[in-house]
């Protein structure tokens, strides 16, 4: 099956430089999988999938340099294919050329050796499940949520997916690669307490294969847990406090930072990190790493977007921002050597994303942790988009608990907090030992100083 | 055919045949080099019987692919299949809301690069601290064919387009941006036409600039005065998607069982209209072949409707409202919002103002969330004012306003004769799908809601 779109993705760049491309790289993808949702102990829906997509890039020669154009479609078919090479040329003949442009030449591909070392070390998993497995996981997790307590009084019904996806690139450079990737997921949302006083939240778990989910009951209860702990919620008066931010809450931390990083908004000056490369941006315990192959990671990967080795390095090294996140495109504006962070989509030009990010853990239990903290707030939930990437400038809605004397004393909720992004990572004061995977993100808990709440 | 792939006691079925392509560019650095087109098509095949739903679909418009997918669509059911052949109707008229015209062949590519290096030379002339523009239009076509198991044949070309600007200022050492963006269910000439580009691009470089003067917003509850227009997302997140028929039907909305009684002040009046000419949330026809309407969601403060697909209105007994939607043929159908916005009242915007002694002006926003089971909702400004004694003071900085959807529409005391619909750019996201949408309102004022500043 995948040899069949290695083959197309070759063919895709032959009718490319038929057609008049100087340079062109193709993706070739087959997606496949099911989502169950059950509700109230039974069936609620079946989603069968089954896609296919291609994408080409190709580049031209002008005089003023080389300009590209890309598109996405899923007609295979032989006259499928030949049409989007002519749209994808027609294209970026119209596209402007860029004096820096990088087409899929001369990257720092692994060898064919490395290649198949990497398959040996991570060789395909199946996701082991089918429709009747997962819609019993899915049940059994619904279960121990609803059972957990007369309390939970609804259920916004548990979801078990499952699925993969067999992926070919191909470059006009020759480089070629393909793999498999399968993947599971159970999740579960329940409420609890009746009409205005109603909370809601959800529990889950990710990863290539199903055998390696955590345990139904136990997203169950977590679930149920979470729901329960915020019975009650009121709000509170606005003060400035310090704030903690469990893992859940505190990765999108960790995506603020991927994002003020990535080398094409340095670029751009499109970021409040454009001028900090070298410079001290957290407090001195602060390490953060990208991975492309950690064990716990689901972002593992040997190349990146444009065949570039990807390799794990230090962001933060004690404080100080070591590196941008780059493309060849950024790397070669910046001056520097390409991180190996290329992201392709089907179509479109090459972004720019983490392998799996880290953020190194401390000492601390977060229970010692709230003790250090004394008095302040606990995240636990995160709502909206009020963060400026330019300014740095924060404003999110949030959930949790009022902490006083080192200690949870009630839920709390409907107020916003507030501070500037630079100064929230030099404001930490505590990083806990709970470091926790979501994904391909891993961050224990944060606590920082002098943040505005506002509430009441 | 279709008919024995129906199981005999089916409550529903339905084929989705979609064909839709879409093209974009973008110009950065004063350059149109990101040029990228997609197509696609497919079959979504779809069963239901009661609450239960069994969705399938396929790329492949081939009789064995889509024998496949409703194969596995009727996987929910145990029956054997239907006897009855299908009758299949004739083509069926319906609103005429939109011209079905390719919206990429009426502007071509060349065109349209031209007026993205007009609006980068517009910016750039209308103020020196300009340093970055971003500008980008896409367009997209989108054909479809909904065959029904009661014999319904219906077909619908929707043309939409979309045109954004940004730009990055620099002043003082310090940078800001600042974006507009419009467009909707018509033609590019019209956007040609209307010189929208022009009064977008004025609108981003001067919200820019107004955001290089912004001081920190006050924080905590306070009187707030929303301008009209996209302000209507208030409405959206605080009320809208409360009142979709899945979340009701489930009872895990805030909203749920409060049919009849007030949930907003008197003189709110809320409808949810899908028939408005050319916007951006209209369709002829909803994505289950029900003609869209104008629908009263909330009536002079009380609830009196729901927005519904066809089966969540048959499991609770009412009419289908023209609401149900999906992204494409490979998602599933859900109750949807299409215009929401709240008719006008009798004050004029200035009187609004005036009332306003010590508290926020907030004239646009970005974007928002909600969680309809407690109801709170956020929402970020992108244009807002200190108002003190009815005068505006200053610009603030971005921040998030939070507040409890079933409390803030009781806080409304004072609504404008100036309703307006949003330039065309909402795009709404429930449960992993995307779909356009408009929004409304006009000036109102609301006695209370968190305003999420830094100034406590």
């Amino acid at each position: 099956m995948s040899t069949h779109l290695t083959t197309i993705a070759h063919q895709l760049i032959e009718l490319a430089q038929k057609a008049g491309a100087s340079h062109a790289d193709a993706l070739s993808i087959l997606d496949s999988g099911d989502s169950i949702q059950v509700r109230h102990g039974k069936l609620e829906s079946i989603e069968h999938e089954d896609s296919r997509g291609i994408g080409l890039r190709a580049f031209v020669e002008t005089t003023k340099g080389l300009a590209f154009a890309s598109a996405s479609s899923s007609d295979v078919s032989e006259q499928g294919l030949k049409d989007l090479a002519q749209q994808v040329i027609h294209m970026a003949r119209i596209s402007e050329p860029d004096p820096d442009a990088m087409p899929p030449e001369g990257a720092d591909h692994p060898s064919s050796i490395e290649i198949a070392a990497w398959q040996q070390k991570h060789p395909h998993q199946p996701h082991g499940w089918n429709t009747v497995q997962a819609q019993e996981a899915a049940l059994r997790c619904e279960e121990a949520a609803l059972h957990y307590s007369d309390k939970i009084s609804n259920s916004e019904g548990a979801n078990a997916s499952f699925g993969q996806t067999a992926m070919a690139y191909a470059a006009s450079d020759g480089f070629t690669a393909e793999y498999e990737r399968a993947s599971s997921s159970l999740s579960i949302s329940v409420i609890a307490g009746e009409g205005e006083g109603m909370q809601r939240d959800y529990a889950y778990s990710r990863s290539r294969s199903a055998e390696k989910l955590r345990d139904a009951n136990e997203i169950g209860k977590e679930a149920a847990e979470r729901t329960l702990r915020m019975l009650g919620a009121s709000g509170l008066d606005s003060r400035n406090c310090n704030v903690m931010f469990e893992p859940r809450v505190a990765t999108s931390l960790l995506g603020h930072l991927a994002s003020a990083i990535n080398g094409r908004s340095i670029l751009q000056k499109h970021s409040f990190l454009s001028d900090a490369l070298n410079q001290t941006i957290f407090p001195n315990f602060i390490q953060i790493s990208d991975d492309p192959d950690h064990v716990d990671g689901m972002g593992n990967r040997l190349f990146d977007g444009e065949g570039t080795r990807c390799k794990a390095r230090n962001i933060i090294e004690d404080g100080k921002l070591t590196t941008f996140l780059t493309d060849r495109y950024a790397a070669k504006r910046l001056g520097m050597t390409p991180t190996g962070h290329a992201r392709r989509g089907l179509t479109g030009d090459t972004g720019i994303g983490s392998s799996n990010l880290i953020l190194h853990a401390g000492d601390l239990t977060p229970d010692a942790m709230l003790h250090e903290m004394k008095h302040g707030i606990l995240v636990t939930e995160l709502m909206g988009f009020g963060v400026n990437g330019v300014t740095g400038d924060y404003s999110r809605g949030a959930a949790g608990f009022l902490i006083e004397n080192g200690i949870i004393t009630r839920p709390i909720q409907g107020f916003t907090i507030a501070g500037n992004l630079h100064q929230m990572f030099a404001n930490i004061t505590h990083i806990g030992s709970d470091l926790t995977w979501f994904g391909s993100t891993a961050v224990p808990s944060i606590a920082m100083a002098n943040m505005t709440l506002a509430g009441q | 055919m279709l008919h024995t792939l129906i199981p005999a006691d089916a409550d529903d079925a339905d084929l989705y045949l979609q064909r839709s392509s879409s093209e974009s560019l973008s110009l950065e650095e004063g350059r149109v080099k990101h040029v990228s087109a997609s197509t696609a098509q497919g079959i979504g095949a779809r069963v239901i019987l009661g609450d239960v739903s069994g969705h399938a679909y396929t790329d492949r418009f081939e009789t064995d692919a889509l024998i496949e997918a409703a194969q596995a669509a009727r996987a929910i059911a145990q029956s054997g299949q239907r006897t009855q052949p299908i009758a299949i109707q004739p083509l069926h008229a319906s609103h005429d809301l939109y011209v079905a015209k390719n919206p990429m062949q009426q502007v071509d590519m060349v065109q349209r690069k031209a007026l993205l290096e007009e609006i980068d030379r517009l910016a750039r002339s209308l103020d020196p601290r300009v340093k970055q523009v971003f500008a980008s239009i896409s367009a997209s076509f989108s054909q479809i064919h909904i065959i029904r198991m009661d014999g319904a044949h219906l077909s619908d070309d929707r043309p939409l387009v979309r045109l954004n600007v940004s730009v990055v200022v620099e002043g003082d050492g310090q940078r800001e941006s600042g974006g507009a963006g419009g467009g909707g269910r018509f033609d590019l000439t019209q956007m040609i036409t209307n010189n929208d580009a022009e009064t977008l691009t004025r609108e981003a470089v001067r919200l820019a600039l107004l955001n290089l003067e912004a001081k920190s917003a006050p924080a905590g509850s306070m009187p707030v005065v929303l301008g009209s227009g996209w302000p209507g997302i208030l409405l959206h997140e605080a009320v809208g998607h409360g009142l979709e028929g899945d979340f009701n039907r489930k009872g895990s909305s805030v909203f749920a069982g409060k049919m009849g009684q007030r949930v907003a002040a008197q003189g709110v009046t809320v409808v949810d209209d899908g028939t408005i000419a050319h916007r951006r949330g209209s369709l002829n026809f909803d994505d289950e072949g029900t003609p869209t309407q104008h629908n009263v969601l909330i009536e002079d403060g009380i609830l009196v409707g729901y927005m519904q697909d066809r089966q969540n209105a048959r499991l609770m007994g009412v009419a289908p409202t023209g609401n149900g939607r999906r992204e494409s043929y490979a998602d599933p159908i859900q109750p949807r919002m299409t215009n929401t916005f709240m008719l006008a009242g009798q004050s004029t915007p200035e009187d609004i103002l005036a009332s306003l002694d010590d508290g926020i002006y907030a004239v646009n926003f970005g974007g928002g969330q909600v969680d309809i089971t407690s109801g709170k909702f956020v929402f970020t400004t992108s244009e807002a004012y200190y108002v003190k004694n009815g005068e505006i003071q200053y610009p603030v900085k971005n921040a998030t306003l939070m507040g409890l959807g079933h409390e803030a529409l009781q806080k409304i005391s004072m609504i404008g004769n100036d309703l307006a619909l949003d330039p065309g750019v909402g795009t709404c996201g429930k449960g992993g799908q995307s779909v356009p949408v408009g929004v409304g309102m006009p000036t109102i004022r609301i006695d209370a809601l968190t305003v999420g500043g830094t100034e406590a």
